[in-house]
């Protein structure tokens, strides 16, 4: 069983810790890190409530060791806001369109919109649809998360040029 | 669900790496993009003593031309093969089912080498692997080898990798550009191992079929190289091709079995048909073009 | 009735922003996983691998030599409490149900032993090296083997857990069998998990001998509360339970189970606080389900297509240790009671197996809908009446009411049939019926379903913990609004509709009014999440206690205003006084009088500004509504594309449109999971074969629809005029989809009464399992299979008619008479043998005079041949167990049931029964 000396940054701000070799990427953000935003719904990489941005990208923290995060730059969903508290689009089109109920599901949810659409991106509907696909939630039905999409989405869903 | 202990190592050289598989004797497991492995440990279901990441290792990164083909290294990303313009070019067909494996998210840490490694039946990587012919380079101390996509796979999960041998490349040969690709994969939601999944590339001169490689994923215990229907359409004018005994002949290679999601009588006859529509639609295609 | 004028609300009946909604997408919401405690330890469970025997052996010496292990505990440690698990009705279930194992496992996944550890890494290292011996005995797994296997639970008379109605009842008999038109259906719907997406969970923490306190994911803390006291029967302890985030439960959380009650105990034997977070392959195979159940439903029509007559037999498997032994007795009270039904009986069975326990899910008595709505359309095609039209002919109208049900309800106000002319103004039939027929000339097959339902929900009064909700409310000195409710969201976004109620009533801002719940020790009991009932109750609850606060603030300001209080109006949080504009407070001059300066209040009133009022609905408020759903099914690969979906349904006052459509969609989310991927299934060892989200599949986003809806919005007779919504889309849902689904299968005459609808299942009904049985093939389209379907001998369903078509035969006609007495498929039997009655299941195929088959029991698998004539059957069969035999068979078929005799050699003749699967 080894440990390791990992630094990541969380958030913008700098972590160090040290780690065991197994120790899970979600259970190290959540429990070390104390972000518990970053929810474990199925720790086998279904559900998709765990995804966090991990250098830029959307991935499950539940599928990544935290010893793989060494050295990298990690969005939670607690890291999307503004400093004064203003949404992000993710999070404020998820709100407007009534895209969460019991909210479990939802970390993960944003930070899929969030990568998709980060850097002003606007990729289709149908993209970012397919990218959701990725996501279990039980209480929507998906209704308001699709609208959420669709308004975050730079072409409207079946417009996509080939 | 927490991974039982083990070492994590993650050597910067591909030398690292082989000493260390062979130090352990077949205690070791290589963790490349993770994205089944994960789970796998999290269920306690694999154990090892040591865990190997490969990320780290810029050798393993990567496609670029070679011998003919493409030489692409393992741990490149499931997304940074879908969005790689060289690839795109000489590999459409491998493009496709890469967009076809899991979900976007597993795609940003899913690696082509880890897939076509770790041998899941109805999986799209190692299907394509046997379609099109290619090879990967096995590296151990013990020296290189190169294993062809078709001989690779025993088994579900089971492959002709030694324990001590390390995926260093995937070699695809080029396929010229008159080729046709087939590909169709029936799975109940996005992102799920396929029911039943075909993929196909038919080169064609001068009207006739000069080269095949046709590869089913979901239908037996490996992906399953369908060779009678290879064999029945080398030489054949694509004019009037029997797509529908050609798929029979395809369907005659494979060994379904029934599981919680459908049953072999299901994957045999849906695999017939969407081979049958697959190769006539692109046969049609072909002609009105 | 007191529903709130249109003119007057400001905030009922508007999508407002929810409250919840701010720290959910931040995540800052408190989950019980989320709760850290100093000095928490951690549980993991070691669990059974077999689905019945004994423990013979437990040794957890070297787990227990670990560092970080704390402690190791089995039933033996927890037996100095004296744990009464009760249901969920907080009675004693009548079987022993230990939180851990004792001497005996029931069921794959029961826990055993649980390990304590510094975290949660070690407590499964320490698990794994709990060793536990099992003398391993044949499990009971279906329902079936229930009726005819060894004892669940030793000790006990038999399996069956609860047992209501009668079996054969002479003069509905007598009805059925003489009516114009006999309609008989088996359903078979599959057991499913509620799978809320944040699993079951608990920390404990014990403070001193005085105070336990628990977090716990559930539906009603107050409810756990009153559980654990009753359950632990510890009077001088003050029992504290939190839930403040609940990541959904439908069901499953409705009380605490035995993993937290081991949980609990534990945390009070090491008086350290303890965390059990389920992980989702426990959730998956250890966490109770729901749903698995059969039906066999009779119903006789007059020549006109009219109710004359029905009967259901029923039969759910309870599983080993259900939240309380169940015969689901909601099926029958509800099946008919939204039809003109004159005579209706009923057997129905509960079953302990060695299977994961019975819990409810969303709707627990939807099968009811099911199976009356799917036979209301085999009917119409049997009878050759529009489905619409026979729904119309037979349900209860506004002017059959008020009126009482053959089951005793009593309805007032029921309006499925104002629901489904709402559904036709928004759906075009006709239209719909021609593009399906061009559709098929095409090879495509589009179906259309519609149902109809209502929905009983807020019952209170008739069960015990089915009590009102409570209300505080307080105006703060600051002029702000406090309310502390009984009610408990796990998703229901009761923080937002409550608050739009208060400030609705009180006439102050919504964002002024925070609502608290969730915690125990606030407010009073309320059975929280439960029988779609916290609008109704809560909403008439905050709507009372708003009222009377509204009174007070009233008579205080006319009082410091020298006013008459009538004068008086409140509106966003300013006190007006009528024709004295001079005269205008804010609300928090008011109430710092009301709190800080009682000497200026009128005499007989109490300082400052609070109010509470407990509310009892009416017994029952039923919820209506009807559901058209088109689909259009790939006959190539079996798969089913939902094109579009409609719900019109009639829940009173709407508070707020979105919170309600979001409780629709969701249900309907869940149908469709159940009706086309969802299965939690066992092989014959009791081991479950879908333990991770790969293989237990809940619908995803591509695979659920955009729903469209329409409210009739009928106001209610309790305060507010409000009805539960919160179930519906998942009872009204599966039939919907189902009725679809049959509708475009209806060219082939398939009956789709087998849920799931997998592609298997599906090309099976569309080319039946001779085509698929054939060892050559050849790539046949649905045209081509159709042709080469066995074309069978006498009909009993003359044809598939599909919705709409009887009106207009001429629109879409029928294409090939559909098989006749449908001999094909697969049924179960049961054999009365002198050595007990064997359960088993035969296939059967027919080619003409030919019969081929294959008979599957615990024998062995074995092939047969015999001959039709009519709906006569035979075939012999050679067995060599128990002695060398030949069995004669000699079978009659009557629609989806079978009877006839063996003829055993010297045995004699043993009867044989069964039931098309």
């Amino acid at each position: 069983m080894s440990e390791h000396r990992i630094e990541v940054t969380i958030n913008g701000q700098a972590h160090r810790a040290t780690v065991e070799g197994r120790l899970v990427l979600g259970d190290f953000l959540r429990i070390d890190a104390g972000y518990t935003g970053v929810h474990l719904g199925c720790e086998h990489g279904v559900c998709g409530a765990c995804t966090v941005i991990v250098d830029g990208c959307a991935v499950r923290a539940c599928l990544m060791l935290a010893v793989q995060a060494d050295g990298c730059e990690i969005t939670t969903v607690e890291g999307l806001a503004a400093p004064d508290g203003t949404l992000h689009p993710a999070q404020q089109a998820l709100r407007d369109e009534h895209g969460l109920q019991c909210g479990f599901c939802t970390p993960g949810v944003v930070m899929t919109l969030a990568a998709l659409t980060g850097d002003d991106k606007r990729p289709s509907a149908d993209t970012l649809l397919a990218a959701l696909s990725g996501h279990i939630c039980r209480c929507t039905g998906y209704q308001g998360i699709r609208r959420a999409a669709r308004r975050l989405a730079g072409a409207p869903a079946g417009e996509e040029p080939a | 669900m927490k991974p039982a202990p083990f070492d994590y190592i993650a050597p910067e050289t591909i030398d690292e790496v082989c000493e260390r598989l062979a130090e352990a004797g077949g205690g070791a497991t290589v963790l490349a993009g993770g994205q089944t492995l994960m789970p796998l440990l999290a269920l306690r279901m694999s154990q090892p003593f040591i865990l190997v990441d490969i990320n780290r290792i810029a050798a393993l990164k990567g496609a670029a031309r070679a011998d003919g083909g493409t030489r692409i290294g393992p741990v490149m990303r499931q997304n940074e093969v879908i969005a790689d313009p060289t690839l795109a070019n000489a590999l459409p067909l491998l493009l496709t089912a890469t967009r076809h494996v899991g979900h976007h998210q597993t795609r940003n840490r899913g690696t082509i080498g880890g897939s076509i490694a770790l041998g899941e039946p109805a999986a799209e990587l190692p299907a394509a692997a046997v379609a099109l012919g290619a090879s990967v380079e096995a590296r151990s101390t013990r020296g290189v080898r190169r294993i062809a996509a078709e001989a690779l796979y025993f088994g579900p999960y089971a492959t002709a990798l030694e324990p001590d041998e390390l995926v260093t490349a995937i070699h695809f040969p080029d396929w010229p550009p008159d080729t046709i690709n087939l590909f169709r994969e029936v799975a109940r939601r996005p992102g799920d191992f396929a029911l039943v999944g075909l993929i196909g590339a038919l080169t064609v001169e001068q009207g006739r079929i000069a080269r095949a490689g046709l590869a089913w994923f979901g239908m037996g215990p490996t992906p399953i190289k369908a060779r009678q229907a290879e064999a029945a359409l080398l030489g054949q004018s694509i004019a009037g091709l029997d797509a529908r005994g050609i798929a029979e002949l395809a369907i005659a290679d494979t060994a379904p079995f029934d599981d919680h999601h459908a049953t072999a009588d299901y994957r045999r006859t849906v695999g017939r048909r969407i081979f049958a529509r697959a190769l006539q639609e692109a046969l049609d295609a072909r002609q009105a073009a | 009735m007191t529903a709130p004028q249109i003119g007057a609300a400001r905030f009922i009946g508007q999508r407002v922003p929810r409250k919840e909604d701010g720290r959910l997408l931040t995540g800052r919401g408190t989950f019980v996983d989320d709760i850290v405690l100093p000095g928490m330890l951690h549980v993991a469970f070691v669990r059974s691998p077999i689905a019945r025997g004994r423990i013979a052996l437990i040794d957890t010496s070297v787990a227990r030599d670990m560092p970080g292990v704390h402690a190791i505990l089995t039933a033996k440690d927890l037996s100095r409490f004296k744990i009464d698990m009760l249901t969920f009705y907080l009675t004693l279930p009548g079987i022993e149900i230990p939180p851990l194992a004792t001497d005996r496992v029931a069921y794959v996944g029961d826990p055993v032993v649980m390990v304590i550890a510094q975290d949660r890494y070690l407590a499964e290292d320490a698990a794994g090296l709990v060793a536990i011996d099992y003398e391993e005995e044949d499990p009971v797994v279906t329902i079936d083997d229930a009726k005819t296997g060894p004892l669940v639970h030793p000790g006990s008379e038999s399996n069956a857990a609860a047992v209501l109605g009668v079996e054969e009842d002479e003069d509905l008999e007598a009805l059925l069998a003489s009516a114009p038109h006999l309609v008989t259906g088996t359903i078979t719907h599959q057991r499913v998990s509620q799978s809320p997406m944040e699993t079951r969970g608990v920390v404990v923490d014990q403070q001193g001998d005085e105070e336990l306190t628990v977090y716990i994911a559930c539906q009603s803390p107050h409810l756990v509360a009153r559980y654990l006291s009753q359950a632990f029967g510890m009077p001088n302890i003050s029992i504290r339970v939190l839930a403040k985030d609940v990541g959904g439960s439908f069901g499953l959380k409705v009380q605490p189970w035995r993993e937290e009650m081991a949980v609990i105990a534990a945390g009070m034997i090491l008086r350290r606080p303890l965390k059990w977070t389920e992980d989702r392959l426990e959730n998956l195979t250890a966490a109770n389900q729901a749903r698995e159940q059969e039906i066999t439903l009779r119903i006789a029509f007059d020549a006109d297509g009219k109710l004359l007559a029905s009967h259901a037999d029923y039969d759910l498997n309870n599983g080993a240790y259900p939240h309380g032994p169940d015969c689901n007795i909601a099926v029958q009270m509800f099946m008919w009671a939204a039809y003109k039904m004159p005579a209706f009986g009923f057997y129905t069975k509960g079953w302990y197996t060695n299977t994961v326990g019975l819990a409810a899910y969303r709707g627990p008595w939807a099968m009811e809908s099911l199976a009356r709505e799917t036979m209301l359309d085999i009917a119409a095609r049997q009878i050759g009446v529009d489905p619409i039209e026979i729904r119309r002919r037979n349900l209860i109208t506004k002017a059959d009411q008020p009126c009482t049900t053959s089951l005793g309800i009593q309805l007032e106000d029921i309006t499925p049939a104002e629901c489904l002319d709402k559904l036709l103004e928004t759906l075009d039939v006709p239209a719909f019926r021609a593009e399906q027929a061009a559709a098929r000339k095409q090879g495509r097959y589009l179906g259309l379903g519609i149902a109809t339902y209502i929905e009983p929900t807020a019952s209170t009064g008739s069960i015990g913990v089915m009590s009102g909700e409570l209300a505080q409310i307080r105006i703060e000195p600051t002029g702000k609004v406090t309310a502390t409710l009984s009610t408990h969201s796990q998703g229901h976004g009761t923080q937002t509709t409550m608050a739009q109620v208060i400030a609705d009533q009180l006439g102050v801002p919504y964002e002024d009014v925070s609502v608290f719940e969730g915690d125990s020790s606030r407010g009073g009991f309320g059975p929280g999440a439960a029988g779609s009932r916290q609008g109704v109750a809560g909403g008439g609850a905050s709507m009372k206690a708003a009222k009377l606060l509204l009174d007070k603030v009233k008579r205080v300001a006319a009082h410091l205003l020298n006013a008459n209080p009538d004068d008086v109006r409140l509106e966003n949080g300013v006190v007006y006084v009528a024709g004295a504009e001079e005269m205008t407070r804010s609300l928090r001059e008011i109430a710092e009088v009301a709190y800080g300066e009682p000497d200026r209040l009128p005499p007989d009133i109490q300082a400052g500004l609070e109010t509470q009022y407990r509310y009892t609905p009416p017994p029952v408020t039923f919820t209506s509504a009807a559901n058209a759903c088109i689909v259009e099914i790939d006959a190539e690969t079996g798969f089913v594309a939902i094109k579009r979906w409609i719900s019109s349904e009639d829940c009173g006052v709407v508070i707020n449109p979105a919170v309600v459509e979001g409780q629709i969609a969701g249900g309907l989310a869940q149908a469709i999971g159940s009706v086309l991927l969802e299965e939690v299934s066992f092989d014959a060892r009791g081991n479950p074969t879908a333990v991770t989200y790969k293989d237990y599949m809940l619908p995803a986003i591509s695979d659920v629809p955009d729903f469209e809806h329409v409210h009739a919005s009928t106001p209610s007779k309790s305060e507010g005029g409000f009805r539960g919504v919160g179930e519906g889309g998942c009872i009204i849902g599966p039939p919907t989809l189902v009725n679809a689904i049959a509708d475009a299968l209806s060219p082939f005459g398939a009956r789709c009464l087998d849920l799931p609808l997998t592609p298997s299942k599906i090309l099976e009904l569309i080319e039946g399992r001779t085509i698929l049985r054939k060892a050559s093939g050849h790539g046949a389209g649905p045209q081509a299979a159709a042709v080469d379907r066995p074309t069978a001998v006498t009909a009993s369903e003359p044809d598939a008619t599909p919705i709409g078509e009887a009106a207009e035969p001429q629109a879409a006609p029928p294409l090939e008479p559909a098989p006749a007495t449908a001999v094909d498929g697969l049924w179960k039997m049961v054999l009365s043998t002198p050595m007990g009655p064997q359960a088993m299941k035969g296939r059967f195929a027919t080619n003409g005079q030919i019969l081929t088959g294959t008979l599957y029991s615990d024998m062995g698998d074995q092939d047969f041949e015999g001959i039709v004539a009519g709906a006569t059957l035979k075939w012999d069969l050679k067995v060599e167990k128990p002695v060398s035999l030949t069995l004669k068979y000699d079978v009659q078929i009557e629609g989806d049931k079978l009877s006839g005799k063996v003829k055993m050699g010297f045995f004699g003749n043993a009867k044989l029964t069964g039931e098309r699967l």
